[in-house]
């Protein structure tokens, strides 16, 4: 044994620094949270009317400590309007963020993204049933039933055809997700070109590219419970998913039930993402881009990658959410719209640059 | 810790792939599985740590039944190297040796003092001390194997599974790594290509062709140019080794023989 351990030791390259990575994560973490409090601060004071930070902090200090609101306008715009919104714009990216780290893990894949188990299509045809056939009207809590209620059937359609021949395969969850996904959303197109009048044509592809335009007080609880709940169910399973990234054998061989350990990952994904979904619309590729990014900056163990993954959602969607609002004088845009145009080209630089530096 | 496996049946979609394997490892004993490709060799490791179930039969650990045994329980006692590798997600090397103290780890838990102690034990074992901190993916192939196995040995178990460790290894990465197995023996059920490899590491060889056991014993007893001839269709002849003075067997590479199944 000796001899073979020197010369193993001496052919070793001149030996990188040791050890996790731990304390760049913390770091990186810290300053995520300041930047979230900046952005949301400033998606707060920007709009139409201008507000500074100080009367901001000012409205949202009195609200928090109890003291009962000075009575105008202020206060209407920054708690009524503004903070409801960047907060939902947080929690929908925090949790996109998130479903896409969990989804990417559970199919095996670093450019897997949440939308791609079909959960969205169903939730989509949900809200456009609502929309143009008046189901839910488009007031209340209507809208975002009917899109919950078109995310869990579609889940539950993949869930079925997924489960049989057993284990929950990558390969047969993608198609499964894929082919429902299709299926969904040829009822949606049929029932776009259905739509009686031209505002409803507008709403629907409003919400179909995303919008956090819906934002009240009373909308925010759900997505904030799911967020905590997802959070904490994944972070419990941070190891075990470590684990799968290496191979379904060598996690059996370390003491994961992979059949298992997968149909968890599909329940919390899916429900957190129709949860999302239904408040937000379909907002594309944060979940797919956030995650990889945040992999290649403070690497894959997702006991960090978690929450730095939902930390950079946050941010991200509430940066997107202001410029959406504050970008053209007339009208917004569609948040779908802003991520995708930042998105693709971000992947594209990506992958770009990890095949320059040659793996 | 000793291994019995009695009458294992494993299939896939209904059709038997191994059909009434029965072997043993004594405690302490480094046990060969060979035999042509597709011969079962794979699957019966893998029941071993439970990545596969066995239709019938069953695997006991020193007496006890796997079945009675949780995930978690089993990873205890027994470590894998499968053949799978690993996908690119930006992975560390004590990240990926560190996987192997899961089975000691509580949900919410961070590294303890064993933990930090034992993937640094198992990264000098295998001559990666003050590599932790490298990307997985940027290994070389032999660099890669030796982390694995040093996930494997930071696992601390009683019994180590390797299927194929050596697969494409040059040859001095190979003797390398059998050199590592022997420093640290262990009951060792392990399956492999080259006999010379497997006569001169293993205690005992199990050859399995078509999902049996055709041959047990002492590498000298198996390995007969007949057993050769009939199980793995090649002519060879088997002599010592002049430097070690073990098995040695020489293929003749010009043609092979009928093997019967084809």
């Amino acid at each position: 044994m000796g001899p073979l351990r020197e010369d193993a030791l001496r052919r070793a390259e001149p030996a990188a620094p040791p050890g996790p990575r731990t304390p760049r994560a913390g770091l990186l973490a810290l300053g995520l949270g300041l930047a979230l409090v900046l952005a949301l601060t400033a998606a707060v004071c920007l709009g139409p009317t201008d507000l500074a930070p100080g009367q901001v902090w000012s409205v949202v200090l009195r609200r928090l400590g109890g003291t009962p609101p000075r009575p105008g306008t202020d206060d209407l715009i920054v708690w009524q309007l503004r903070v409801p919104r960047a907060l939902l714009a947080a929690l929908v990216g925090a949790g996109l963020g998130l479903v896409g780290t969990a989804a990417q893990a559970l199919v095996r894949n670093p450019l897997a993204d949440p939308y791609l188990l079909g959960i969205s299509n169903g939730a989509s045809l949900g809200a456009v049933a609502a929309i143009v056939l008046g189901a839910g009207g488009s007031s209340g809590l209507g809208l975002p039933a009917a899109a919950f209620a078109g995310a869990l059937g579609s889940f539950a359609l993949v869930w079925g055809v997924a489960r049989r021949g057993g284990g929950f395969s990558p390969l047969r969850l993608v198609l499964a997700g894929v082919g429902i996904g299709q299926f969904l959303s040829g009822f949606t197109s049929y029932l776009v070109l259905q739509a009686g009048d031209e505002q409803q044509t507008r709403s629907v592809l409003f919400w179909l590219m995303g919008s956090l335009s819906g934002a009240t007080w009373s909308v925010l609880g759900p997505p904030a419970l799911a967020l905590a709940a997802g959070l904490l169910a994944l972070m419990a399973r941070a190891r075990p998913m470590n684990a799968l990234l290496m191979g379904e054998e060598t996690a059996a061989g370390v003491g994961v039930d992979v059949t298992r350990l997968r149909r968890e990952l599909f329940v919390v994904t899916g429900l957190l993402t129709g949860v999302l979904v239904a408040v937000s619309g379909a907002i594309g590729f944060v979940g797919l881009m956030v995650p990889h990014l945040c992999r290649l900056v403070i690497g894959g163990d997702h006991r960090r990658l978690l929450p730095l993954s939902a930390l950079t959602g946050a941010l991200l969607l509430v940066v997107v959410d202001l410029v959406c609002r504050t970008a053209m004088d007339t009208q917004e845009l569609p948040v779908g719209v802003v991520t995708a145009m930042i998105g693709a080209p971000a992947l594209l630089f990506v992958l770009d640059r990890r095949t320059a530096v040659g793996r | 810790m000793n291994v019995a496996i009695e009458d294992l049946h494993v299939g896939y979609a209904g059709r038997d792939v191994v059909s009434g394997v029965r072997l043993i490892a004594a405690a302490g004993e480094t046990a060969g599985l060979v035999g042509p490709n597709g011969s079962g060799k794979s699957t019966v490791l893998r029941t071993v740590y439970r990545h596969l179930r066995p239709t019938a039969g069953r695997v006991l650990l020193a007496g006890t039944d796997l079945r009675t045994l949780t995930p978690g329980q089993t990873a205890r006692r027994v470590a894998a190297l499968p053949q799978e590798r690993g996908s690119d997600f930006e992975l560390t090397v004590h990240e990926v040796v560190a996987m192997g103290r899961m089975p000691y780890q509580r949900a919410f838990a961070g590294e303890g003092r064993a933990d930090r102690e034992a993937v640094a034990d198992a990264l000098a074992a295998v001559g990666l001390a003050g590599h932790g901190g490298r990307r997985f993916a940027a290994l070389s192939g032999g660099e890669r194997q030796r982390a694995l196995l040093a996930r494997a040995f930071a696992q601390d178990p009683d019994v180590l599974v390797l299927d194929e460790p050596t697969n494409h290894l040059d040859v001095r990465h190979q003797v390398e790594l059998l050199a590592l197995l022997r420093a640290r023996r262990r009951t060792t059920l392990i399956s492999l290509h080259d006999l010379n490899a497997a006569a001169s590491l293993c205690d005992r060889l199990h050859v399995l062709h078509a999902g049996r056991v055709v041959a047990s014993g002492p590498p000298r007893e198996v390995l007969t140019p007949r057993l050769l001839a009939e199980v793995f269709g090649v002519r060879a002849a088997v002599t010592d080794h002049p430097l070690t003075g073990e098995v040695l067997i020489a293929y003749d590479h010009r043609e092979v023989l009928p093997t019967g199944d084809g």
